[in-house]
């Protein structure tokens, strides 16, 4: 607050002037090229401003106004478009701001410098200073711009259409109107949605916790075997889960489900038996089909679990084991007090990973049972997590608020978990104990 | 003592069984896929039980030279390009961030570190439609370098893995060098690359990996056969062309599985600085 007032007593006229217009302070400072830049900044600026900005600005209220009609051919207002554009112009919005206010800031850096008797930094030291001091901002900026144009566009983009009716019968050329909270409202209590919700959302909470306690202890298990000095050849008794974790993952899942077919081996093996073929992944096969993504989920996961416990596991300081077993400490006490809680705080991120990943996990019941739908849900059915009732809601069936609202639903879970977990983890208040 | 002996030895055979068995399922999925790659016959309903009744290697001649309804080399091509284009665009965007996170000081640096983590907390493809319609805008659907694109932009978001490594690189070296005369720029070419070869392997074979075995986003923008990657065309086989899909998959998944032996090392590294640093 004080460098404000400060800065509102002080600012002489070249501040002043660069407040009126980009960069002209820093003309009348003689820094010509910078001025220049900032002044080519704001003219781009204002002619895209001029050219669509301010119309796509207004489209992100209005949402179009007129109606296609290939009747009498009126060409209508495209919702989504605007949406989208409206957003890409409040972005723009934001950097000319930034833009505007760093450069009222460099006036005014420049005014002190020259009050203390120096010169005006040429440009040539300017642009040097981009491979120096300020090398962060010359690096930073491709990838700035490429996730705020893939990443952060979407994701407002998203969060945006859960408050809009975008979805079902209404999509372009239909208009699409805000309509608030209505699509919360509607999961939670309408039936077309709730109930299916409801399920799903337990369901999916039971899958990530059980499947990432599995992996975790699992993997730790087999590091730990691994690890045991019986074992000769640790080597080579590696090498097959490493293939697992080598394969990618796609080929595994679809490996999998012919596996698992009608006129996979395992059926074939039961009818040359002679008992009647299961449907493992048929429609009916509730617990056995989620049971099956259980154990393929743990194919999948449990070899990079165990290859990280290995790694963890051979930092481990060996004299505390082994005073412990001189102290008369059982394998399981060596285990629960010292191996346990070691692991456990080295790999709190991981854990925090795993889970998030487990509650996204979209590709076990995509590839396994895709597609299905189910009496007593709306499309879906029950070994579908969240993030598959959303792919089939809005890409597959066009119910894009639902889908977006649903979304964000998923947002609040994992981050409330993850934020709970990581601000109380030493990795985050410790971030600094290796410098 | 000899009970203590027997115990050792029980204790070693029961070790043994387990890692037998947890061998046999691994190992056991993968032989399958392998010899039904070799199978004659391309139905599954040919085969008994597990395995194929006759062997031969025509499964993956055909795979290569009939390619009317399934243009596997093309699949391949297609791959291969995107992987290695969105590799390299990637690795470097990802790395170059990763390191001005680990070793600059500036404003903001805390509020783009927390803004990513939040980011990263949306379900990966919320924003797909959104995606799906800026494509269309650009003009980039059915278009691989609108893929590159997308993977490329998205590389930064997983860059605490590598900052966790840069950050275990002493700071001491780089004042040194600046005291030296070095510039920032100097600092990172001549001192840091060198220094960061684990973690630079570590983050090429990822950024290689993903687009090569990712389904949805080809799936989602490129809806011509002709620009199928593997991914989407192995998906689009059915039960009667099962060792066609057995012989594409080992021929993917082979190379990659040796790199991954071959960089095992290098993997290992990159999870743990990933995971204990996070």
């Amino acid at each position: 607050m004080k460098g404000l007032q400060d800065f509102i007593k002080n600012a002489g006229k070249n501040v002043k002037l660069s407040m009126c217009l980009m960069g002209l302070g820093q003309i009348f400072y003689g820094q010509i090229g910078k001025g220049l830049c900032y002044l080519g900044i704001l003219v781009l600026a204002i002619a895209y401003f001029l050219y669509r900005g301010f119309a796509d600005l207004a489209g992100l209220f209005t949402l179009g106004t007129k109606e296609a009609d290939t009747w009498l051919g009126v060409q209508g207002d495209n919702s989504v478009v605007m949406l989208l554009m409206g957003i890409l112009a409040i972005i723009a919005l934001l950097f000319l701001a930034y833009c505007y206010i760093s450069n009222i800031m460099d006036a005014y850096e420049t005014q002190k410098i020259c009050k203390k008797g120096g010169q005006p930094a040429r440009f040539q030291d300017d642009l040097k200073q981009f491979l120096d001091k300020k090398f962060y901002k010359t690096v930073l900026f491709l990838p700035i711009i490429g996730v705020c144009v893939f990443v952060i566009l979407p994701i407002v983009f998203m969060i945006a259409i859960a408050f809009t009716n975008y979805g079902g019968s209404i999509v372009p050329p239909k208009l699409v109107d805000w309509v608030g909270a209505n699509n919360f409202i509607q999961i939670a209590t309408l039936s077309q949605f709730a109930p299916t919700f409801g399920r799903i959302l337990a369901w999916n909470l039971l899958w990530a916790l059980v499947s990432t306690a599995l992996n975790y202890f699992a993997g730790l298990g087999l590091a730990l075997l691994l690890n045991k000095e019986c074992v000769k050849k640790k080597a080579f008794w590696r090498v097959f889960p490493m293939l697992a974790y080598a394969i990618p993952g796609f080929i595994t899942l679809l490996g999998f489900k012919f596996m698992f077919s009608y006129g996979g081996p395992i059926n074939q093996m039961i009818t040359d038996i002679g008992g009647t073929p299961i449907g493992f992944l048929d429609i009916d096969a509730k617990w056995i089909a989620r049971i099956i993504g259980f154990a393929i989920n743990a194919w999948i996961s449990v070899p990079s679990i165990m290859l990280l416990a290995t790694s963890i596991l051979s930092n481990q300081d060996v004299s505390q084991m082994e005073s412990a077993r001189i102290d008369g400490a059982s394998p399981f006490q060596q285990f629960r007090y010292i191996t346990l809680p070691f692991v456990l705080f080295s790999t709190t991120s991981v854990l925090i990973g795993q889970f998030i990943g487990n509650f996204n996990n979209f590709g076990i019941f995509f590839f396994l049972r895709g597609g299905l739908y189910l009496d007593g849900y709306f499309l879906a059915s029950d070994t579908d997590l969240l993030i598959n009732w959303l792919y089939n809601l809005s890409i597959n069936n066009n119910y894009y608020n639902i889908g977006a609202t649903i979304s964000l639903v998923i947002f609040l879970i994992t981050s409330m978990i993850s934020l709970a977990i990581y601000t109380r983890s030493s990795s985050y208040r410790e971030e600094d104990t290796f410098r | 003592m000899k009970s203590m002996k027997k115990i050792r030895i029980l204790d070693s055979v029961v070790t043994h069984v387990i890692l037998i068995v947890v061998a046999f399922i691994f190992f056991f999925p993968c032989l399958w896929l392998i010899l039904a790659s070799f199978s004659k016959s391309g139905s599954i309903y040919s085969f008994k039980g597990f395995f194929p009744s006759e062997y031969s290697l025509d499964t993956f001649r055909s795979l290569f030279t009939d390619t009317a309804m399934y243009n596997y080399p093309r699949w391949f091509r297609n791959t291969l390009f995107i992987s290695i284009m969105s590799c390299i665009t990637g690795s470097f965007l990802l790395l170059l961030t990763a390191y001005t996170m680990s070793r600059f000081q500036f404003k903001g640096r805390k509020a783009i570190m927390k803004t990513t983590l939040v980011l990263g907390m949306f379900p990966s493809f919320m924003g797909m439609i959104a995606v799906y319609i800026i494509m269309t805008q650009f003009g980039l659907i059915n278009n691989m370098w609108g893929l590159i694109l997308i993977y490329a932009a998205n590389a930064p978001m997983g860059y605490l893995t590598q900052k966790g490594f840069f950050d275990s690189i002493p700071y001491s070296i780089d004042e040194a060098a600046r005291i030296d005369g070095a510039t920032n720029f100097q600092v990172f070419l001549k001192i840091n690359l060198p220094l960061s070869l684990p973690i630079i392997v570590y983050t090429a074979l990822t950024s290689f990996t993903f687009p090569w075995s990712d389904f949805i986003l080809p799936k989602l923008l490129l809806k011509e056969k002709d620009l199928y990657t593997v991914a989407v065309g192995l998906m689009s086989l059915g039960d009667t062309e099962f060792s066609r899909f057995a012989a594409g998959s080992v021929f993917i998944a082979v190379p990659i599985v040796i790199l991954y032996f071959c960089l095992m090392k290098f993997l290992v590294n990159g999870m743990t600085a990933g995971a204990v640093k996070g």
